[in-house]
């Protein structure tokens, strides 16, 4: 039997699911995302990156070349750009609704075309909120001269 | 507060970002965005702090080509004492996208710059993240590369 006052209930529950159901992320998970990248990219995890990297990143380096995510995963599977060590640390987050912008530095050791670098960068992540995990929608990092403390 | 004449760019910019009604207050959108864009960078030509302090959010992080960090009151700070001044700016932007409430711009910039006295033009390569808050566009975070000197022709 239909029963009315259930009815603005039902709905009211209906509209607050996704809300609830869906866990949201916040600033220490947006932090995670950005190291768990560090160490995927370390270990030439393609698979890894792939989750971690939205479909539609802008991934622009300290030289001021941007590249998609395809062309840098490709860097990193062919074995053009090899990571020998990374050593990154979050200095702050910037949460807002579905969006975090994550910063930090970074001292960096990495093979690109045969020849061994090392540098010292701050950067700056963009991570979006989709498919309930953070992808990293932006990438930019400024080279520094020497290590920040 | 320092002012003075800007560039014909940047006054273009400046006109065209206040025709647009768009760079202070409107609604969160892509136009919107690339307006405060090009206002900002007036904004900075200019030397106008009152502009600035309603483009820049609170929090700014404005990283240089040169590594150096500013806040927003050490930025605006630096263009109304003259220790940094901006003579010219061209900007292009190369995208622009809008995640939630945050916007995040990215493109080039031919720069005309008076720093210690002497002046440079040099082309940049940036990244700016902006947030929506109390009604309009704020700058929250700056990112920019000096780019090699385009060969001579």
């Amino acid at each position: 039997m239909h029963e009315p006052r259930l009815l603005p209930a039902l709905l009211a529950a209906l509209m607050l699911a996704p809300a609830w159901a869906a866990p949201r992320g916040d600033a220490t998970s947006a932090g995670a995302a950005i190291l768990a990248r560090f160490d995927a990219a370390l270990r030439g995890d393609v698979v890894a990156l792939d989750k971690l990297m939205a479909d539609d990143l802008d991934y622009c380096t300290f030289r001021g070349d941007c590249q998609t995510k395809a062309q840098y995963l490709g860097e990193v599977k062919s074995g053009r750009l090899k990571y020998v060590s990374i050593d990154p640390a979050v200095s702050k987050v910037k949460l807002f609704d579905d969006s975090a912008v994550v910063l930090g530095l970074a001292s960096v050791t990495a093979i690109r075309d045969g020849r061994q670098h090392t540098i010292h960068i701050s950067w700056a992540g963009v991570l979006a909120w989709r498919d309930d995990r953070w992808q990293m929608t932006t990438w930019t990092s400024t080279l520094l001269e020497r290590p920040s403390k | 507060m320092k002012m003075r004449c800007t560039t014909l760019p940047a006054g273009l910019f400046l006109l065209a970002a206040l025709m647009s009604g768009a760079c202070l207050a409107g609604d969160k959108t892509e136009t919107s965005l690339r307006a405060a864009e090009l206002a900002r960078f007036a904004a900075n030509v200019a030397a106008d702090s009152a502009a600035l302090e309603k483009l820049l959010d609170a929090n700014l992080e404005y990283s240089h080509s040169n590594g150096k960090l500013d806040s927003r009151s050490s930025f605006i700070a630096s263009l109304t004492d003259g220790s940094l001044d901006y003579l010219g700016a061209e900007p292009a932007i190369q995208s622009l996208r809008i995640f939630g409430d945050v916007g995040v711009i990215r493109g080039l910039a031919k720069m005309r710059v008076m720093l210690d006295g002497k002046t440079s033009e040099f082309t940049l390569g940036y990244t700016d993240v902006w947030l929506w808050k109390d009604g309009r566009w704020q700058m929250t975070e700056w990112r920019s590369v000096r780019l090699p000197d385009a060969p001579p022709k």
